[in-house]
């Protein structure tokens, strides 16, 4: 899978989870661009990221993704 | 009180208790809440509206899903992060609540259990069903 393939995915992954049919996700992408981005629901969103992809993240690296273009890194890593 | 943490769960574990409705607990719940409808405190108005009497908060019922995290599973170290819950039957005054929770899901990543949560009444029909959603005190 590529990265714009990829991207396709996740941002169904994202508008899911946030609720929000509008949201449209990029390298850049942080919890600061998405009103409803806070701890909790970035518990969710690692779980509905793991399930949609079939891949397991590590702790630390979830708690150290500066924006969604390295969380796309780590994924690319593991499909 | 029950003290699993995050390691101890598997899939499967379940814990239960009973509960009976009383009229003392629903008055208490009015208080606390401050929900006057009627659809809990008149049965006359209950019954004109289909059911056989006043009907049981569903959320004190669903209350029962605080008890059941809190104290039994997982327990002491239990830090609730969501609850999604639907009533598919009406309880009434006098029953009697099997409450039930079974671990349906282990996120290691985030250290986060999925609870299922059935709470029946004395005729084995479903008055709630809820999944629960924890997290561990110090383990976050």
């Amino acid at each position: 899978m590529d990265r714009e393939a990829l991207y396709v995915k996740l941002n169904e992954v994202f508008r899911d989870v946030f609720d929000d049919d509008s949201i449209v996700v990029c390298d850049t992408t942080t919890a600061d661009d998405i009103e409803d981005w806070d701890s909790l629901e970035h518990i969710n969103l690692v779980v509905a990221v793991e399930k949609k992809f079939g891949i397991k993240f590590n702790m630390g690296e979830v708690n150290n993704f500066k924006n969604v273009g390295e969380m796309v890194d780590a994924i690319l890593l593991k499909i | 009180m029950n003290e699993y943490k995050y390691d101890d769960l598997y899939l499967g574990l379940t814990e239960s208790f009973e509960y009976i409705v009383t009229q003392e607990r629903m008055d208490l719940f009015r208080e606390l809440s401050g929900d006057v409808n009627p659809l809990h405190n008149d049965a006359a108005f209950a019954q004109s509206k289909g059911f056989d009497d006043k009907v049981v908060y569903g959320l004190l019922s669903a209350s029962l899903i605080s008890r059941l995290g809190g104290v039994l599973l997982p327990g002491k170290y239990c830090l609730i992060q969501q609850v999604q819950c639907k009533f598919p039957s009406p309880a009434y005054v006098g029953d009697t609540l099997s409450v039930s929770g079974v671990v349906e899901e282990l996120n290691d990543t985030v250290r986060q259990a999925v609870i299922g949560v059935t709470i029946k009444n004395q005729f084995n029909r479903k008055i709630v069903k809820a999944k629960l959603f924890v997290g561990f005190l110090g383990e976050s």
